[in-house]
């Protein structure tokens, strides 16, 4: 029972640490303690949070399709979930491009009688989509020509009848006028005849315009199941159009077929160097030769050229979140323990601190683009992309100088929190036990790293926690404005596509962007746990 | 290799910059020999069969005849060459500097020659791997190709020539390439066009009579003035087309759309009309917010308009200039003088991706717009519905819903060699930066036509096709006949008012608002 009673709280406090104390009662209940008190907990923090949120994603799925806008009614739940569908669809292909650019000839031979019937079958499919699609198009434009036919009957009707009945007050009013000027009738008359005629035609003008509208109405709303048709036919579409092209990469794209096609020529060029007799010959030949070697060598290192990915986009944010965030953490701490532990350098810093803390990251990241782009006037050999392409991992992402500029920005707007924090945590530092530093005459370095820096961490990795929330927000700004790929540039080409989908992408990145800073959030509350002494969690 | 490496040098024109006497002899040698093989050919209408031969000599005295045959040897030992390194391409891949390209674009449909040239391979078959990377606006796309960041780019037609001339951001921006003609469109904010419709009472049809002119908007425009206030309307940068079109449209109905000024470098002394920049995706989001009451931009965004039924196109490029130069390939000149092989290769690549666009079939209808239709789609790239890229790209516009026309010349990738990079449509531009005074002196002649020739390339393009035809993958046929790379004039205009490239100041005075230039300007020196 013991034993179990170890097991137990390590759980309750791995729980703890993490963040996730809801899950306190589930671990409770499975060590059987007090099971109704466990019940009631789980009931009230568990069960009944979810229902809410069940209850928003319904109330969510059923509002949506009624607030119809302009760019197409909002997205459901179905549809955020498509796009998540949709996305990874883009990303496998761009996988399975890749993999078949790369392909040694003897993956190749099997690949391509794979690609071959699967592409047989999906072009079949295709087809069949197509006859329905124009089947259903057929129809509707049946339909919307019946409902529309009438109304456009009726316009022109009410058209001419009041063109009609214009000329005829028109001649009354002429009439009238005429009167006037023989004196059988009052310009009060011919007043009044006037704005009564100017009364009608805009009646008329309103009526006209009604079954105007209604004309438009009909026409502008396409039926749900000529959109699923189209969007079920571009899909399969979408998808032959994909394996064609995995079959051009396969047979003539590839690049073991390329290098192999260098070397070949290399070696035939080789056998006409030997066998050629007059010097300009050799020359030509020797030439050829070399050309072909560098040729080869050159295409071995050709890399596919990837389109960027929702997937790969998560990892570029997530890459530069963190740049911006040990920029940030490399300058606040030091100098927010400066402010703490001296008042004079607060004092100098407090004017600074208060003017650029509120400051927009948009304006920051068009600094940053002027300022530090002028030590990367030519980024293709400049010293540090050159470095970062050749590291392993970060060698794929592709550092460059937008991706620089948003991580500065982001280091510029998390700077403040861990700042902030970490002078106050310096300088809250309790008097005892300064004191008793002074009297075990400690150095400044021993203070520091033996009793200010100890006892002000947690509320350093309060404010850093802070920090890199404010970071992960910022970024996504920073990426849209600067084009740098990530999360940021998604959410900006989908909004610039304005393509059907384009709407349930914007809001799939929302859950993309929210639920990667809810974990960024975790990360960091572990951290803090793990370094404050009040409730004993650091013990984990 | 050793006509390969020279043909660079002879493209400058002038005997003293052959590598040696030697490599002049040989040159000349080798015209003669082709001229004796092909005698018959020759014979027939030289001039015309040599193609871009004259042209070539006007680098050194622009329109003066007697340069023409001075230089015609010259000129045409440099044709050979280019003919000759053509043959050694044909055997191999041309030797690219830089085998890994990043090209950029904005999101609109005429970038399709960039985005065809690499989904169908040809970028490929030319050694080259590109990655072509989407671009938030105009300004951005110029920064990242003069940082470096960007190989090349889809390019607004006036950008190479203001960066080069150093209207905006300063940067030598060469064009060996024209990527399209035609394909934007003007469109107004529905309540704009129903009051258009009630001042000029013939557009109430569902499919009134084309073109419409701007006449009908005059009342409106006068309206907003009296109530103290200007119409609003959108385009795409101060030196796009779109800018130029919609001012061209505007003043050919007597509405004045602003002049730029030293000062005022918005473009909105003695405005009307104010025009302001606004990026071609935001453009209809920018007119259902009420910014502005109309635009003139690129495809999809005015049939995107139709489609969310938030406003209505009223003309297009194409009916306000017939067969318009629209975007160009531009890169950097130090990149291009530091890859000239990674060029050629590149516009090799994008030749025959425009040829691949206009490819018609037996009926004359265009047999890959769908293809390319599909690729233009991925979000990656345009990232609009296929539905909604299809209606203009296969040759329909729509302009109400009721209304939907066959426009077949709406995109031109190829056709009417829409592809060369034209000395006269440099010209036009030009002449429109100075008619809203985005140039601000007055310019004589001779500095339009030095300016557009230090912008596009056409020797560069004339090499590429010659390679192509060698490779059998162009016919002659495709490459234009022209003696110096103007078009000829021409009085397509809306307004009829014609357009003589080689007169530039003249053809600024022909127009009732804008500026006006000395005459006493355009011959002195």
């Amino acid at each position: 029972m013991k034993k179990f009673d170890s097991v137990k709280y390590t759980l309750l406090r791995a729980v703890d640490v993490s963040g996730f104390k809801v899950l306190d009662p589930v671990v409770r209940l499975a060590f059987g303690e007090e099971p109704p008190k466990q019940l009631r907990d789980i009931f009230r923090f568990l069960v009944v949070p979810t229902t809410f949120v069940l209850v928003c994603l319904g109330t969510w799925t059923v509002i949506a399709p009624r607030h119809k806008t302009k760019s197409g009614e909002v997205p459901t739940p179905e549809q955020v979930w498509k796009s998540l569908v949709i996305n990874d669809t883009l990303n496998r292909r761009e996988d399975e491009k890749e993999a078949d650019f790369q392909a040694s000839d003897a993956d190749r031979a099997a690949t391509i009688d794979e690609v071959k019937e699967l592409l047989a079958a999906r072009e079949t499919k295709a087809a069949e989509l197509k006859s329905q699609l124009s089947e259903i198009e057929a129809a509707t434009t049946a339909t919307q020509n019946a409902r529309v036919g009438p109304l456009q009957e009726e316009y022109d009707r009410l058209k001419s009848e009041s063109r009609e009945r214009k000329s005829q007050r028109k001649l009354v009013i002429e009439e009238l006028a005429e009167k006037v000027a023989n004196e059988n009738a009052t310009s009060d008359e011919l007043l009044d005849a006037l704005r009564e005629d100017k009364r009608l035609s805009e009646e008329s003008k309103v009526a006209e315009k009604a079954v105007k509208e209604r004309i438009n109405k009909a026409l502008a709303e396409p039926p749900v199941e000529l959109k699923a048709a189209q969007m079920a036919f571009n899909t399969a579409a979408n998808e032959v159009q994909h394996l064609k092209k995995r079959l051009d990469y396969l047979e003539t794209g590839n690049r073991s077929l390329k290098v192999a096609k260098a070397e070949e020529l290399a070696v035939a060029s080789l056998a006409k160097l030997d066998s050629a007799e007059d010097a300009a010959a050799i020359l030509a030949s020797a030439m050829s030769v070399v050309r072909n070697e560098e040729k080869a060598a050159k295409t071995a290192a050709q890399n596919y050229p990837r389109a960027a990915t929702i997937w790969f986009q998560v990892q570029r944010s997530l890459f530069t979140v963190f740049v911006g965030f040990v920029l940030a953490a490399a300058i606040a701490i030091p100098v927010g323990i400066m402010c703490g532990l001296n008042r004079v350098v607060m004092a100098c810093l407090t004017p600074i601190i208060s003017i650029f803390k509120p400051v927009s990251p948009v304006v920051w990241l068009l600094i940053f683009q002027i300022v530090v782009g002028a030590f990367f006037p030519n980024p293709e050999t400049h010293p540090l992309f050159v470095y970062c392409s050749k590291l392993p991992f970060i060698g794929k992402l592709g550092v460059n100088p937008a991706l620089i500029f948003s991580a500065c920005t982001v280091a510029m707007c998390a700077l403040w929190p861990a700042l902030v924090n970490t002078a106050l945590g310096v300088s809250s530092v309790e008097r005892d036990h300064i004191n008793v530093a002074r009297v075990l005459r400690l150095g400044l370095w021993d203070r520091l790293t033996k009793i200010i820096i100890p006892s002000a961490l947690p509320l350093v990795f309060a404010g850093l926690r802070i920090s890199l929330g404010v970071g992960w927000m910022v970024l996504i700004a920073a990426e849209a404005l600067s084009s740098s790929e990530g999360l940021g540039k998604f959410v900006w080409d989908e909004y610039q596509n304005g393509s059907s989908h384009s709407f349930a992408n914007i809001i799939f990145a929302c859950f993309v962007v929210g639920i990667i800073g809810f974990f960024l959030d975790r990360v960091m509350i572990v951290l803090q746990r793990l370094v404050s002494f009040d409730d004993g969690a650091a013990a984990v | 290799m050793l006509f390969f490496k020279s043909s660079k040098r002879f493209i400058n024109f002038t005997p003293s910059c052959f590598p040696s006497q030697l490599g002049m002899q040989l040159a000349i040698r080798s015209v003669r020999r082709t001229l004796l093989l092909n005698r018959q050919r020759f014979k027939q209408n030289i001039i015309w069969k040599l193609y871009g031969v004259g042209f070539l000599t006007e680098q050194r005295a622009p329109a003066s005849s007697a340069s023409h045959v001075a230089s015609f040897y010259v000129a045409l030992a440099a044709a050979i060459a280019i003919g000759l390194s053509g043959s050694f391409a044909n055997a191999e891949q041309l030797d690219v500097e830089k085998d890994e390209l990043k090209f950029g674009f904005i999101k609109l449909t005429d970038c399709a020659p960039i985005v065809i040239a690499k989904e169908k391979g040809f970028f490929e078959e030319e050694g080259l791997q590109v990655e072509v990377i989407a671009q938030p606006n105009w300004k951005q796309l110029l920064d990242n190709v003069i940082t470096g960041e960007l190989d090349g780019a889809h390019m607004l037609s006036g950008q190479p020539i203001a960066a080069t001339i150093g209207f905006g951001t300063k940067a030598h921006i060469v064009t060996a390439y024209t990527l399209d003609l035609n394909g934007n469109g003007i469109t107004v904010s529905n309540d704009v066009w129903e009051q258009m419709v009630e001042n000029e009472p013939s557009l109430d049809s569902p499919t009134p009579k084309h073109p419409i002119s701007a006449a009908a908007l005059k009342p409106v425009v006068q309206e907003k003035l009296d109530g103290g206030e200007k119409l609003q309307m959108g385009m795409v940068f101060p030196v796009s087309t779109h800018n130029y079109e919609l001012r061209y449209w505007l003043a050919s109905a007597g509405i004045h759309p602003g002049m730029y000024t030293s000062e005022d470098i918005k473009g909105f002394t003695d405005a009307e009309v104010e025009l302001s920049v606004t990026p071609p995706p935001q453009m209809p989001a920018t007119l259902e917010a009420g910014v502005i009451s109309g635009y003139c931009v690129g495809e999809p965004w005015n049939q995107q308009a139709v489609a969310k039924g938030i406003g209505v196109p009223v003309t297009t490029n194409y009916d306000i200039w017939k067969n318009n130069p629209e975007k160009v390939f531009g890169v950097t000149k130090a990149w291009a003088d530091d890859n000239p092989n990674t060029h050629l290769a590149v516009v090799k690549a994008l030749i025959r991706a425009g040829k691949w666009l206009d490819q018609t079939g037996a009926n004359g209808e265009l047999i890959n717009r769908e293809e390319a239709c599909r690729l233009l789609s991925k979000p990656n790239y345009v990232g609009a519905d296929f539905d909604v890229i299809k209606n203009s790209m296969t040759g329909f516009f729509y302009f109400q819903k009721t209304d939907k026309r066959a426009m077949p010349d709406f995109n031109v990738f190829f056709k009417y060699h829409a592809s060369f990079p034209w000395y006269s449509d440099g010209i036009w531009f030009l002449t429109q930066m100075r008619r809203w005074g985005q140039i601000t002196e007055p310019k004589p002649d001779e500095w339009y036509h030095k300016v557009v020739k230090n912008v596009y390339l056409p020797r560069v393009y004339l090499k590429a096709a010659k390679m192509l035809v060698e490779e059998g993958k162009l016919v002659e046929a495709d490459i234009p006949k022209t003696r110096d790379g103007y078009r000829p004039p021409t009085a397509d205009f809306i307004d009829g008012i014609e357009f003589d490239p080689r007169k530039p100041v003249e053809y600024i005075n022909k127009f009732k608002i804008g500026n006006k230039d000395e005459m006493s300007v355009a011959t002195k020196p």
